[in-house]
């Protein structure tokens, strides 16, 4: 199979970015980390089980979604709209002093991560269940178990998955909109 | 639903109504000949080990367990023609399950299909196979249902609608069925023994074998492939499996592990393996796969000549490959070990119909675990935004390459499926 080379122009974390000559072999965590230096996303399992790489992609339609970047090719998100871990906390242009999410701010304030190399996935993936809750808010009863089945695909070696939950279950209550009354 | 499939459950349910003036009323409930907790004979320890390796090759489990519920108490659905069936309990629980049956009863079931009060068993439940069940083995497999823990868990009642769920109907349907199927003949002990294995305990034909409008195996096409749910179960026979690469050795491979080079056994077949084959000795499953290959064996398999395939659908088809698919199955197809099967000699990809490619495409497949250290991650579906047309010159591109198949898939063909799936 002989692979061809081409461009990929996409946006990242609100910026767009484009390079010429991508193999089309290349996988968007390697693109990610090797072509655009940007090293939050992490290679783990490489076999799409552990989620802990996934980025984020967001539809025309408004929703967002997580896309597993180890098995996914760069080339499969040429043209989208994408966030990485990088791509969350406002950061301060001259001082370069970031600004957590609630939700980064609930992590680090619950110790959810331990060694953090999922975190990057939780992130990811606890934002864009904030998201979905945004658009279609949930009965107060449902949390626990809407959390259980947005953050069940994701491995945590740490075991911290009890920290993450309390985590995300706080940053829920606490935002407006998301619970149903 | 195809116009064609409108018309064949209409006629099956005139057919089926005219069978009702056939069947015989009979009243009773469903609690064993002898309705009483008559001395039961004595099972030995061999027996009931017996009917533990018989009841295995039978399959009888992957049918009458619900995941999460006890082993034998019933409750899976199988989809039919004619809407969901329920396998039922088989436990020894004397109110829910087959606790009041006799040995006598058992027999009766698997060769007459029927329940000991005279009430015919729908033909989800193989005893057009089980027939050729041995009255020995039928009481091996007695005693080892009746050495299993009673599970009260109560039979769900019947999917079908109108008239399909007049069960008395069905004793019309045995008039014309419930006959020793003309299997093809075996003709040394080796297939023989293959042959009971596959036509009777195994009932290999029971998916693999087309049916008429009324649901009865057609007698002149043996093991010739069928749609069972929603994937075909693929033509098993001689020719079909060595024109998809299919040696005597890899088939064994496949019954006894779930793997082989030509793939992994998915959709049905993974239960049927998972469950059953793999529990085989290797000379069981030696003589099942010779009498499958037939009398003079498999011939040998030709290497994959790639069918002609446009530039513009296989540049389409190798890019969405790269960006979806490959990161498994690797870039040349090779698969990855544990991971993903090779699609370079893939069987599915050499089927003459498209059906399980797509299928498999858009629904993807469940993680599978062999028994051994041995498994097959999950598949995820194609993803929404790839688009019918990306879809069809994948799966084109997949089959003229490494399947020898002519492209013959269209945008539509991919959208009918995926509609079909979404409702």
């Amino acid at each position: 199979m002989s692979l061809l080379h081409s461009r990929i122009q996409l946006q990242l974390n609100g910026k767009p970015v484009a390079v010429d000559a991508v193999p089309e072999d290349v996988s968007m965590v390697d693109f990610l980390r090797e072509y655009l230096n940007m090293t939050g996303t992490r290679m783990s399992c490489g076999q799409g089980i552990c989620h802990a790489c996934v980025v984020i992609v967001d539809n025309p339609d408004g929703s967002s979604e997580t896309v597993r970047s180890c098995i996914t090719g760069a080339h499969f998100f040429n043209g989208k709209k994408v966030r990485t871990v990088e791509g969350h906390a406002l950061v301060e242009a001259q001082t370069e002093a970031a600004r957590l999410t609630a939700l980064q701010d609930a992590f680090l304030k619950n110790y959810a991560f331990q060694c953090s190399y999922c975190t990057p996935g939780f992130v990811n993936e606890a934002t864009v269940l904030l998201e979905r809750l945004k658009l279609q808010p949930i009965a107060k009863n449902q949390v626990e178990q809407t959390i259980t089945d947005a953050l069940d695909s994701h491995l945590c070696r740490c075991t911290g998955y009890v920290r993450y939950f309390e985590a995300i279950k706080q940053v829920i209550l606490a935002t407006p909109g998301l619970v149903k009354e | 639903m195809s116009d064609n499939q409108t018309k064949v459950k209409h006629s099956v349910r005139l057919c089926a109504a005219s069978l009702l003036g056939m069947s015989v009323l009979l009243a009773g409930c469903d609690s064993g000949s002898k309705g009483s907790d008559a001395a039961k004979p004595v099972a030995s320890a061999a027996s009931i080990a017996r009917g533990r390796y018989l009841a295995t090759a039978a399959d009888c489990i992957s049918c009458h367990s619900e995941a999460g519920k006890g082993a034998f108490s019933g409750g899976y659905a199988i989809e039919t023609p004619y809407g969901f069936i329920y396998g039922s309990n088989i436990t020894p629980d004397k109110e829910t399950g087959i606790g009041r049956y006799t040995r006598d009863d058992l027999y009766r079931v698997l060769h007459s299909g029927k329940r000991p009060n005279g009430s015919p068993l729908y033909p989800a439940m193989p005893y057009i196979s089980y027939q050729l069940i041995s009255r020995e083995d039928s009481d091996a497999i007695y005693d080892y249902l009746m050495a299993q823990p009673a599970i009260k868990h109560a039979n769900k009642p019947l999917g079908f609608g109108f008239p399909f769920n007049l069960r008395w109907s069905m004793l019309g349907w045995q008039l014309l069925y419930l006959h020793a199927p003309d299997f093809p003949p075996a003709n040394s002990a080796e297939t023989r023994r293959g042959a009971y294995l596959a036509n009777g305990l195994a009932h290999c034909a029971e998916c693999h074998t087309p049916r008429n409008v009324l649901g009865a195996l057609k007698q002149d096409a043996f093991f010739k492939g069928a749609m069972i749910g929603r994937y075909e179960a693929p033509d098993i026979t001689p020719a079909a499996l060595s024109q998809r690469g299919w040696t005597q050795k890899d088939l064994a491979a496949l019954l006894s592990s779930g793997l082989a080079p030509q793939g992994s056994a998915y959709a049905d077949m993974f239960p049927a393996v998972h469950n059953s084959t793999r529990y085989l000795t290797p000379s069981d499953i030696n003589s099942l796969v010779r009498y499958i290959s037939g009398p003079n064996g498999l011939a040998a398999p030709a290497p994959v000549k790639a069918a002609a395939l446009s530039d513009s659908v296989k540049h389409n088809g190798l890019k969405t490959y790269a960006n979806l698919c490959a990161n498994c199955h690797g870039f040349a197809g090779e698969g990855k070990p544990h991971v993903a099967p090779a699609m370079v000699g893939n069987s599915s990809l050499r089927l003459a119909s498209a059906h399980n490619l797509l299928v498999t495409l858009l629904s993807g497949v469940a993680a599978q675990q062999f028994g051994t250290i041995e498994s097959m991650q999950a598949m995820p579906g194609m993803p929404k935004q790839v688009s019918d047309q990306e879809v069809a010159d994948l799966a084109n591109t997949l089959r003229a390459q490494w399947g020898g198949q002519a492209p013959s898939v269209t945008a539509d063909d991919v959208s009918k499926l995926r509609s079909s799936h979404a409702n």
